[in-house]
């Protein structure tokens, strides 16, 4: 596969409702210094352009220099839990299944589901281990509705991208490592440690020469710099922490 | 994709709901908080009092004279209750591929397929040549009129993700979209960054 000039629907008919806009818009390869032209909110746009792909409709950091479609936060398909749930679903209703059909078929019920009923009919509510069970179960309960509701995959950080079909996400630790570089590359950092969660990047450092406070005012320059060619859809704040150490 | 996301996500909440308001009525009841509270609880309600039991005697006499249809209705929701576990665990670990896409868009021109993996290997051949990858990984999903590329991409500790991406799009996605004729080929791409050693800069 090259990238061969070749297009077969170049120039075609403005087909495909979904994508009448965006890319024919940039098929002709746009270089990158025209895109803020493309990007900014004007009002001679073409009226062909759905308001959705103006990347200020959703407020994207509009006045930013390679503003960028903000994608959407991944959602997790949550596989993990749903296969647990249903595997103890399956279990519980298959074991049922088999001893109600023996029972009808003439045999004894068996131990478990014997053991299970006088349980069940011997303890009181206020027992323990009903009691704790009980809890056992809101609280598990509880859990299962967070997950069912929260988007999940907060290890991974959305990313501007430079059109509406592709969805990016960068790794928390990866972005941390970037930082973690572009830090150790100020003079007079020895070492430096980052750590990156969705709304802060918090980084210390030990300086072994220089004035901290220089090497501070430089570190936070330059991590915010490589911050922002992460190009991050919600570029976290950075806190820079310094140190002297002297060894 | 994103139907599976939601049902798993509306059978969760559905067994949260169940655990949770299960959990709650044997918690008001051992706790005797109806009295305390001082309020009536409903006339039919199962439990009330810390005395009460979750299966009473009663309830079972009255669960085992139900009738003769009793035993294979509860046979019948049991089996399906088995099947619809079945379904949704295997649906977990299901990946569904399209095997091979039209070129040229659907119907195929002149009967032209590409294999999947080709395609995809094709995408991670060129992204891994772009500056700043170090590896990069492709597999498409979906049906084959509506093919989903999924990329993943190990970057070098110097690379600017923001300009990885944006090659990324002007390059082996483009050319993908073009040696394919689907004019829309939704991407997911997940960028990592090849871990290394903390070291002096040079």
């Amino acid at each position: 596969m090259t990238s061969e000039p070749d297009v077969p629907d170049r120039g075609g008919a403005p087909s495909s409702r979904h994508r009448a806009a965006a890319v024919p818009a940039r098929e002709p390869g746009p270089p990158a210094h025209d895109r803020p032209a493309h990007d900014r909110p004007a009002q001679d746009r073409p009226a062909q352009d759905p308001p959705t792909h103006d990347p200020s409709a959703h407020d994207a950091p509009s006045g930013a220099p390679d503003g960028g479609y903000r994608t959407r936060r991944p959602w997790s398909a949550r596989r993990l839990p749903t296969a647990l749930v249903a595997t103890v679903v399956l279990v519980a209703a298959g074991a049922a299944l088999i001893d109600v059909v023996l029972v009808r078929a003439g045999r004894p019920a068996a131990l478990w589901r014997r053991r299970l009923a006088d349980e069940l009919a011997g303890r009181p509510v206020d027992d323990v281990w009903v009691l704790a069970g009980a809890a056992a179960a809101v609280a598990l309960g509880l859990w299962l509705i967070v997950l069912a509701l929260t988007p999940g995959l907060r290890h991974w950080l959305p990313l501007r991208s430079p059109e509406p079909g592709l969805r990016a996400s960068l790794d928390r630790d990866g972005a941390a490592d970037l930082l973690r570089d572009a830090a150790m590359r100020v003079p007079g950092v020895g070492a430096a440690r980052v750590r990156v969660r969705r709304r802060r990047a918090k980084a210390r450092a030990d300086v072994h020469f220089r004035d901290p406070r220089q090497v501070k005012d430089d570190l936070t320059t330059v991590l915010d710099e490589e911050r922002d060619r992460m190009a991050l859809a919600r570029p976290p704040r950075i806190v820079v922490r310094v140190r002297r150490r002297t060894r | 994709m994103a139907s599976r996301t939601t049902t798993n996500r509306s059978l969760l909440a559905l067994a949260g709901l169940i655990l949770l308001g299960g959990g709650l009525l044997v918690l008001f009841a051992g706790f005797d908080l109806y009295r305390r509270l001082d309020v009536a609880p409903p006339a039919a309600w199962p439990l009330t009092g810390p005395d009460d039991v979750l299966l009473g005697s009663a309830d079972r006499l009255r669960w085992s004279d139900q009738g003769w249809w009793w035993w294979p209705a509860v046979i019948a929701a049991l089996v399906l209750t088995v099947l619809l576990a079945l379904w949704w665990l295997f649906a977990q670990l299901r990946r569904r591929r399209p095997g091979a896409l039209p070129v040229g868009g659907t119907p195929p021109r002149e009967g032209v397929e590409l294999r999947d993996r080709a395609l995809g290997d094709a995408i991670a051949a060129e992204a891994g040549g772009l500056p700043g990858v170090d590896h990069a990984d492709v597999r498409i999903t979906g049906r084959p009129a509506r093919p989903h590329t999924h990329v993943d991409l190990a970057l070098t500790p110097r690379a600017a993700p923001g300009a990885t991406l944006h090659a990324l799009c002007e390059g082996p996605l483009r050319a993908a979209r073009r040696s394919t004729g689907h004019r829309q080929l939704p991407t997911e791409a997940r960028l990592g960054v090849t871990h290394r050693k903390p070291h002096r800069a040079e």
